[in-house]
């Protein structure tokens, strides 16, 4: 590599050229490429510190921010260099990228999505921000886990701060707080003098108009026609991770045209007196406090209550609560009405354990619209149980089953319509009160009491502690079948097992990177998972009971109640302001939007990332050099041809020292080229016999064509011909394949001194649907990780790195690599099932096992 | 009973004690947690502990002259810094005061307790 550099600088010395010399610019490549690494490394360790193994503070998020823009910046003025300009929009897009982090480092929170208001149909915990957590898990019980919910809508953060911009509100809430915390205002007049400013104000007409539209549209009504709706808050932090149960105002039996008055009530109660002390209490920032708003059409219930899926008091006692009386749920909640009091096994088939009926004299009713009453309960209906058995039996099922989804205890409201069908109103963590939380140093134990199945292997993707029945994955496992609450158990870390995250308990696999895709989605729904044990699925089988703590990298055999209960007494990460900040910075970083360069999004201003940056930038660098060492005259000193091979593969050669012996009038020939990973990789794109099992059945040649698109003649336009560049020297090779809808980066270092030999190796695009697209890249996942790949799964993109090898090795898997760019050229097309990936993959070994008896 | 290992932790970030005590407690040590060096330094006043976990650099307070402090009142206690701001100079500096280890922020729970671990071995070793 260093000898490599001098080249080129020696080259960019020679002052008799004037014009910038190709391999000045081929540098200012180079430099871009290797920024790319940086910042692609730097985002996936980020990443990899929300599995909760290791301890950061508020301190390293900035420092990353700012080094991220740093390099960021750095990319675009290269870019802009490579391009004489090409692209000065990229730096607007990158300020508001700057400005946005900055803003979130300083403590705000931004709305993720534009729009004031969202139906549940597009709701989900991806914009918490927007729409706070009691929005988001009613709309995933629904849309994820098919539970009968209200029709509703929410009222987003940024219909928020469009209020509160519009009426100047920040400024007085902030100062009468001020007062408070000084002790110069009593809270019940801060509190008071706060919520009346707030009723005051005039919401933005846009909103008002948004909510009214809304509601008119998901009920269905016009204008005059009577809806009924319960407004109630949604605030930021309410649900997800800490429980203001009760403090916030709800509004029922709202009409259409009450909404938006409704709306400024609930918003109101987020300055409460109780809401303002318990904020105090708790690791909350003044800018965190923002609130979302849940619009719901009211279910005129026959009944109503409340389900804790463990007893708080004691969770040992394996049951569930019910609480339920008649009419609608507000007393029941408010504690207002003596209530039905049903114990239950939390085991199926949920045994009740105790039953005590009470006198229940009155109910709260929703008489038609807009009048709620207390009514006297009918005579024989006053001692009759508020729930049949049948519900009760329904509901200790779904509470389960929101456990299993939401990972934690569950507190769930909900309500028994006319058709004495149950629906859910909202499911929240519940908070068990233990006496004696047990305590830590208990545990140190276990190994005795519970037969340890493996410890000290693997690595954590996703700390914590999860129990539950083993899966699987087979060759011929269908996910679909994947049960709800079980450990998923898998060779490999697959991106592909990312589809049964809402259902799994936990992940663990025998090979699999915490920087890898699957890791990335464990961390973001907070699914503990161990990665690279090395042989879970030979020691585990489907079906066995285990338990996994995943910071002591111990699997037991069994469910550990210990730590079972432990774990439900445990501090969730989430808890804490710094694991807050960072996933929402990485919001503004880590997502690529920017997956086809010929999408319409693929532009300076579709940067909504700094990852989309860095790829735009990465691809426009390559479209770039390419065009310059093409389709411009090159300087003497650089020798440069095509390449003359028996296989019409449109590849430009260019040496920068070293790579090629002479160039023949017409072109190189394979023989020229004394560059030693080049010669590897051709060797491997030609290897005989590759070409029968190629998926079209073609001979090589007519392959090789179709590889091309179209026939290299330098008069076509550079939209016609293939683009496919190699800049080489005698120990380096960079090469970028575009071969039909495919893109292939390589780019290798090889040389006696192992500790600069690295390969990277980047693949992307394909025309299939998804599925196949990525079995694609799962086959090629599970090859290169085999021989030794670091691997990083970017939707269908994937990433390989190898370094420090010695020659030999690396330059197998240069021969690798080229048998693998030869034929996953339409390999998406031909991956018609999944026992299709065992079979290449075996092919591709029985291969490199043969040549290297060669 | 043998009696735990006592670790005293301090540093003002208080997410550092927050992650760090539920794991070592898990792991069967001892510990007690400070974000203010004052606290921290009138409670080794009053005990001894046998695992010291400081910050180096804190707002307001010198981590180093609290680890002095605790060396020089107990030779035997052994010190492990962990900073956010690692640089050769203050680690230097904190090994000629006696300090065992010292950990770059940000760190894993294991290397910690891998540390915490040979910290251990010697102690009951001497």
């Amino acid at each position: 590599m260093r000898n490599f550099l001098q080249q080129v600088g020696q080259l960019f010395s020679k002052k008799e050229q004037i014009s910038v010399p190709f391999k000045v610019l081929f540098a200012d490549f180079k430099k871009s490429l290797e920024l790319n690494n940086q910042i692609l490394d730097i985002i996936a360790d980020a990443n990899n510190k929300l599995s909760g193994d290791y301890i950061f503070d508020e301190q390293y998020i900035h420092t990353t921010c700012s080094q991220l823009t740093g390099l960021v910046r750095e990319l675009i003025v290269i870019i802009n260099h490579l391009t004489s300009q090409k692209y000065p929009e990229l730096f607007t897009s990158f300020h508001h990228l700057e400005e946005d982090l900055e803003a979130i480092l300083n403590g705000r929170i931004l709305c993720p999505v534009p729009e004031f208001i969202l139906p549940y149909s597009l709701v989900n915990r991806d914009i918490i921000d927007a729409v706070g957590g009691k929005n988001a898990h009613i709309a995933e019980m629904g849309s994820q886990l098919n539970l009968q919910i209200p029709v509703g809508f929410a009222i987003t953060t940024a219909a928020f701060t469009s209020f509160w911009k519009e009426n100047n509100l920040e400024e007085i809430v902030t100062k009468t707080c001020n007062d408070w915390q000084q002790g110069t205002l009593a809270i019940e007049a801060a509190s008071a003098t706060i919520q009346q400013v707030i009723l005051q104000a005039t919401l933005p007409k846009k909103l008002e108009q948004d909510i009214v539209n809304t509601a008119l549209q998901i009920t269905g009504k016009r204008k005059d026609e009577k809806a009924c709706f319960a407004v109630r808050s949604s605030a930021l932090g309410e649900d997800d991770v800490s429980s203001f149960a009760g403090q916030y105002r709800s509004c029922l039996g709202i009409t259409i045209e009450e909404l938006p008055n409704a709306y400024k009530k609930v918003v109101a109660s987020l300055y409460s007196e109780e809401a303002m002390e318990y904020r105090l209490n708790k690791d909350f920032r003044p800018e965190e406090i923002m609130m979302a708003v849940a619009c719901q059409l009211m279910i005129p219930a026959k009944a109503s209550g409340v389900l804790y899926t463990y007893d708080p008091l004691q969770p040992e006692a394996e049951t569930m609560i019910i609480s339920s009386a008649w009419g609608l749920g507000e007393p029941i909640v408010s504690g207002e009405v003596p209530t039905d009091h049903f114990i239950l096994q939390r085991q199926s088939p949920h045994k009740e354990i105790e039953m005590k009926i009470v006198r229940k004299d009155s109910s709260m009713i929703l008489q038609g619209c807009g009048s709620i009453d207390t009514e006297t309960v009918r005579e024989d209906m006053r001692t009759e149980p508020s729930l049949k058995t049948q519900q009760l039996q329904e509901l200790a099922g779904k509470g389960l089953l929101l456990e299993k989804y939401f990972k934690t205890p569950q507190d769930v409201e909900f309500a028994i319509d006319q058709n004495d069908q149950v629906v859910f109103l909202q499911s929240r963590q519940l908070h068990l009160q233990h006496e004696k939380p047990p305590r830590a140093c208990d545990l140190t134990g276990l190994g005795g009491k519970y037969q340890i199945l493996m410890r000290g292997n693997g690595a954590a993707a996703m700390e914590g502690i999860a129990s539950g029945p083993v899966w699987i994955l087979e060759q011929d496992s269908d996910l679909k079948e994947f049960p709800m609450g079980a450990i998923l158990v898998a060779r490999h870390a697959s991106p592909q097992l990312a589809r049964v995250i809402h259902k799994a308990a936990g992940f663990i696999t025998d090979i699999g990177s915490t920087t890898g895709h699957l890791a990335t989605v464990a961390r973001e729904f907070r699914v503990p998972a161990l990665f690279n044990v090395e042989n879970a699925t030979s020691i585990l089988t489907t079906g066995q009971e285990i338990t996994m703590d995943i910071e002591c990298l111990t699997i037991y055999d069994g469910i550990v109640k210990e730590l079972h209960y432990y774990n439900l007494n445990e501090e969730s990460v989430e808890d804490m302001y710094e694991y807050r900040l960072l996933r929402r910075v990485l919001k503004k970083i880590e997502p690529l939007n920017l997956f086809d360069p010929n999408g319409e999004n693929f532009t300076p201003q579709g940067c909504k990332t700094y990852h989309d940056l860095t790829r735009f930038i990465h691809q426009k660098a390559v479209e770039t050099i390419i065009d310059i060492s093409f389709y411009h005259a090159h300087q003497r000193s650089t020798q440069a041809g095509q390449l003359l091979w028996e296989f019409p593969l449109d590849l430009i050669l260019i040496d920068v020292g070293g790579g090629i012996e002479g160039v023949h009038e017409k072109g190189i020939q394979a023989e020229q080229i004394s560059s030693v990973p080049m010669q590897e990789l051709l060797k491997g794109m030609s290897w005989p016999g590759m070409w029968d099992m190629s998926p079209a059945g073609v001979d090589f040649s007519s392959f090789m064509a179709s590889l091309t698109r179209t026939a290299p003649t330098r008069n076509s336009t550079p939209e016609d011909v293939g683009r496919n560049l190699a800049v080489v020297s005698a120990e380096y090779t960079n090469i970028n394949f575009r071969l039909g809808y495919h893109f292939t980066v390589i780019d290798a270092y090889i040389s006696d001194n192992l500790l600069d030999n690295h390969i990277y190796f980047r693949f992307s695009g394909g025309v299939t649907e998804t599925t196949r697209r990525s079995r694609r890249i799962r086959l090629l996942g599970d090859i290169l990780s085999h021989y030794d790949f670091f691997i990083e799964l970017h939707g269908d993109i994937i990433v390989a790195r190898l370094k420090r090898m010695d020659k030999k090795s690396m330059l197998r898997r240069l021969f690798l690599l080229g048998l693998l760019v030869a034929f996953t050229r339409q390999l998406d097309v031909k991956m018609i099932n999944d026992s299709k990936i065992h079979e290449y993959f075996e092919h591709i070994k029985t291969i490199m096992e043969e040549s290297n008896n060669d | 009973m043998t009696e735990l290992t006592s670790i005293l932790i301090l540093d003002d970030e208080p997410i550092v004690s927050k992650r760090l005590k539920p794991s070592l407690e898990k792991k069967g040590y001892e510990v007690e947690s400070f974000t203010r060096s004052a606290d921290a330094l009138q409670r080794i006043q009053e005990r001894r502990f046998n695992i010291v976990i400081t910050d180096l650099k804190m707002e307001g307070v010198d981590g180093m002259h609290f680890l002095t402090e605790v060396k020089e009142k107990f030779p035997e206690t052994e010190v492990i810094v962990i900073t956010g701001f690692a640089t050769m100079a203050t680690a230097k500096e904190s090994f000629t005061k006696g300090v065992f280890d010292f950990l770059a922020k940000p760190f894993k729970l294991g290397e910690i307790a891998e540390v915490i671990a040979k910290a251990e071995r010697k102690i009951k070793e001497s």
